[in-house]
């Protein structure tokens, strides 16, 4: 049953990736499909994107043995509200500088190729590392649950996310996420409730009557408040500048798109955890007891509910994995084929658009028989990059990135100086740590350190060097370039343009304000539940 | 009533009003401007045309 399901949901997902490639035609379409995104395609895969098997194996795992609480609280409102900041903040001002990649941003501010070659060896560590460890750690579960060996899984993984990264690109990954999201969508607004309604409130809330602290923030093993905070700022500067989400806005059609994207897909951030791990809570009632607790959510979908909707669960969790990955690695090519190959090494050469496609697409070959060697070998050197892989874009890039985007003084030699010093004190800090040579004060993480360390090396060098001219000119340009003036031109280039602004404008207001409603009753309702 | 369980939902509630917040902000100040000056000049245009 579970293997029929796996396959008729990896062949949908295979054929709509391969129907979409047709539509692929120009270099423009595969990087960020011709600049096209609705406000449904950019809140898809920014949410298919931002919901990963973290969430529904993890997190949910944690929240079922501990209570729902130790997590979300604190931790996951600190990846919502990064996820605000790299779409609203770092995304949007991107965007207004054309940036097709996180990459494009280093090349234009600083012209540098030190600067540009450290940023990407950066984002290609830190993308394969996290992308490769969460594919082994789903295709370990996946395998675990339908029988396939953990090699043919992968194997299987790997063919399917060709299909939308080779051929189709960022428009291949954008379509497929959007039909991924509705299945993981489903979860949240069907089977997550159905789980919860079968446990009911009542005995969940009396869960504290078995489980002392249950229904804490420290939950059921009374974790100190320092923990919790220092994981509400690790996972806010995680998800503040990783390039899988800042690039969710590169693909939207203007400014308009990524407003109305923020709110919603904002909201959803959220409401697609939070349901799961309630949920996951209510497995606590209806099932005590299972030890393998990545495997809650799974037994929630095959025990728990209608087989169909167990078959839909298990849909989501499958597009969890892929949407996630597939974003990580279309990057990953990206980076190779466009930032390193293109603007690097064929600096000043013509590359003409056919070449530069079928450029692109070797790139997207390249790195999915990497993934598919290194989760199928697993050396152990993969484990030990993947505890600095996620983590690297918040001291390498981001202290760069706002430095760079809003400092006058900001050189290309304090962007050198403090990618370097940040990630260098980062891997040292947490490797002595972990060898027990120093000591780490109470609730500090190593990442906290580095962050600070890189924050402070690039005020330091930045005060004793000078930029360039190029890079003063450019921040000039860059402080009166806005995405909203380049949107209400090309709105206004169009016929009765100013009658589709008037409606851009209303649209983006009310979708807005309708929201903040929405929120107020969905969590409002879940408090009354839960809390009085 | 039980806090700890107001915090989780009130920072639910908090990470909508902050991004629809902004995105309000942004559309007042960089868009509503642009539209009332637009809508004037159109305005004049027609008394002119009158």
């Amino acid at each position: 049953m579970t293997q029929v399901i796996f396959f008729i949901v990896l062949a949908i997902y295979v054929f709509a990736g391969a129907i979409v490639a047709r539509f692929v035609k120009t270099k423009d379409d595969f990087y960020v499909m011709g600049e096209r995104g609705s406000t449904v395609l950019i809140v898809g895969t920014l949410a298919a994107t931002y919901l990963s098997a973290v969430t529904l194996m993890g997190i949910a795992g944690q929240s079922y043995a501990e209570g729902p609480l130790v997590i979300a609280a604190l931790g996951s409102f600190g990846a919502w509200l990064g996820t605000l900041i790299a779409v609203i903040y770092i995304g949007r001002k991107m965007k207004a500088l054309d940036c097709k990649t996180m990459p494009d941003f280093f090349e234009k501010r600083f012209k540098n190729n030190t600067v540009s070659i450290i940023a990407l060896i950066i984002m290609i560590i830190g993308l394969l590392g996290y992308g490769v460890i969460q594919l082994i750690g789903a295709g370990l579960v996946l395998s675990s649950v339908t029988g396939i060996s953990f090699e043919w899984m992968i194997i299987l993984f790997t063919v399917a996310l060709l299909v939308f990264c080779a051929l189709g690109g960022m428009y291949g990954v954008v379509i497929t996420d959007t039909i991924m999201f509705f299945t993981m969508l489903a979860i949240s607004i069907i089977i997550a409730p159905m789980i919860m309604g079968q446990a009911t409130f009542g005995e969940m809330k009396a869960l504290a009557d078995t489980i002392p602290f249950y229904w804490t923030i420290g939950g059921a093993e009374q974790r100190p408040l320092g923990w919790s905070i220092s994981q509400f700022l690790v996972w806010i500067l995680f998800f503040a500048c990783t390039p899988a989400l800042v690039s969710r806005v590169f693909p939207a059609k203007n400014d308009f798109v990524i407003l109305k994207a923020a709110v919603i897909g904002v909201f959803l951030a959220p409401f697609m955890q939070v349901t799961v791990f309630l949920a996951a809570g209510g497995m606590q009632v209806l099932q005590p007891g299972i030890q393998d607790l990545d495997n809650v959510m799974v037994i929630g979908f095959l025990e728990h509910v209608p087989a169909g909707l167990g078959g839909i669960g298990l849909a989501g969790l499958m597009a969890s994995i892929m949407s996630t990955a597939s974003t990580l690695f279309v990057l990953t090519g990206f980076a190779l084929a466009r930032d390193l190959y293109e603007h690097l090494f064929g600096k000043g050469k013509e590359i003409s658009e056919k070449r530069s496609l079928m450029l692109g697409r070797y790139a997207q070959v390249f790195i999915a028989v990497v993934v598919c060697l290194i989760a199928i070998s697993r050396p152990s050197a993969i484990y030990w990059i993947s505890i600095y892989a996620g983590s690297i874009f918040a001291v390498g890039w981001l202290p760069t990135i706002v430095g760079g985007l809003e400092w006058k003084r900001m050189n290309s030699k304090a962007a050198t100086g403090s990618m370097l010093i940040a990630t260098s004190t980062f891997v040292i800090i947490d490797e002595l740590a972990r060898r027990e040579i120093i000591t780490l004060p109470v609730h500090i993480d190593s990442l906290m350190i580095s962050f600070a360390v890189g924050v402070l090396s690039l005020i330091v060098i930045a005060l004793v060097t000078k930029p360039t001219d190029y890079e003063l000119d450019y921040y000039h340009k860059m402080k009166q370039t806005s995405l909203s003036h380049s949107t209400i031109k090309s709105i206004l280039a169009e016929e009765k343009g100013l009658v589709k602004l008037k409606k851009e404008y209303r649209q983006t207001m009310i979708i807005s304000v309708a929201f903040i409603g929405i929120a107020a009753i969905v969590w409002g309702y879940f408090f009354i539940m839960l809390g009085l | 009533m039980n806090t700890h369980v107001f915090i989780l939902f009130f920072n639910a509630f908090l990470t909508t009003l902050l991004s629809s917040g902004i995105v309000i902000w942004i559309l007042r100040k960089q868009y509503l401007p642009v539209i009332r000056k637009l809508e004037r000049e159109e305005e004049e245009k027609q008394k002119n045309i009158n």
